[in-house]
């Protein structure tokens, strides 16, 4: 049971948590203006809200499962 | 945002606010698409017969009978944020108390930038034109416009006047031939 719950907590440290926070920000940020001007470019509003949905499915791809990359810098407790 | 569940929360919270950004941005940049488009209609004729009323059995009323053509090209109204265009035509007068009528004689939906094209040819009233006085003597005579309503996937409603003709006397009710 306990390898289960691990798997869907899927902890990550102090400083993946700060990376992902940022990383979250940006991607929908820049793939906001970026879904725009699609949009307007090819005069389509079916472009400027497909390019924002998969934009957004790959940020949750990116950041909800805990990849190693944020699991660089474990805590180290005094022994 | 120590736990996947957190994350999804953080990360769906943020897309939100950005999806209604972007949809104020979208409401916003088809403010300024101010196309005009102008067409034209031509009244070919204008009659009024006398005719039973619906559903009175022994009354009688006017009931004015169109004949137009229409020639508008409204594609430059078609742009990201357009889902369709509704298209009328109005005719618009005075009645004996004074009083501005405005009566929708005919419409249209029109869906796609190909269709935006209207012309239509000799064609009559979809709908009645009749006074609720139940006569047209000593009215005023009427104006025509054909008008339409832009509406936006996201945003504001628009609405315009394509094309508006000169007065047309509205003339005596005949009988009609049984």
């Amino acid at each position: 049971m306990a390898p289960l719950q691990d798997i869907i907590e899927g902890k990550i440290d102090f400083i993946g948590q700060k990376r992902v926070d940022s990383i979250s920000r940006i991607w929908l940020a820049a793939s906001t203006v970026v879904s725009f001007v699609v949009g307007f470019a090819l005069q389509s509003l079916r472009a400027t809200m497909g390019t924002f949905a998969l934009s957004t499915l790959l940020l949750f791809v990116m950041a909800v499962p805990p990849w190693p990359v944020y699991n660089r810098h474990p805590v180290e407790w005094r022994k | 945002m120590h736990s996947a569940l957190a994350r999804i929360n953080n990360v769906s919270s943020l897309f939100s606010t950005c999806l209604m950004v972007l949809l104020a941005a979208v409401a916003l940049s088809s403010l300024f698409a101010t196309a005009d488009p102008k067409g034209k209609i031509d009244v070919v004729s204008l009659k009024v017969y006398n005719a039973k009323a619906k559903r009175y059995p022994f009354k009688e009323q006017e009931f004015g009978f169109v004949k137009f053509d229409i020639d508008a090209d409204l594609s430059p109204l078609f742009h990201w944020n357009t889902k369709q265009l509704f298209v009328y035509l109005e005719a618009e007068y005075a009645n004996t108390q004074g009083v501005n009528n405005t009566i929708v004689l005919w419409d249209r939906i029109v869906r796609r930038k190909e269709d935006a094209h209207v012309v239509v040819a000799s064609g009559r009233n979809k709908y009645k034109l009749k006074e609720l006085y139940e006569s047209f003597k000593n009215t005023s005579p009427a104006t025509f416009s054909l008008k339409y309503n832009m509406m936006p996937y996201v945003g504001l409603l628009m609405y315009g006047e394509a094309a508006r003709t000169e007065g047309h006397e509205i003339p005596e009710a005949r009988d009609a031939i049984a």
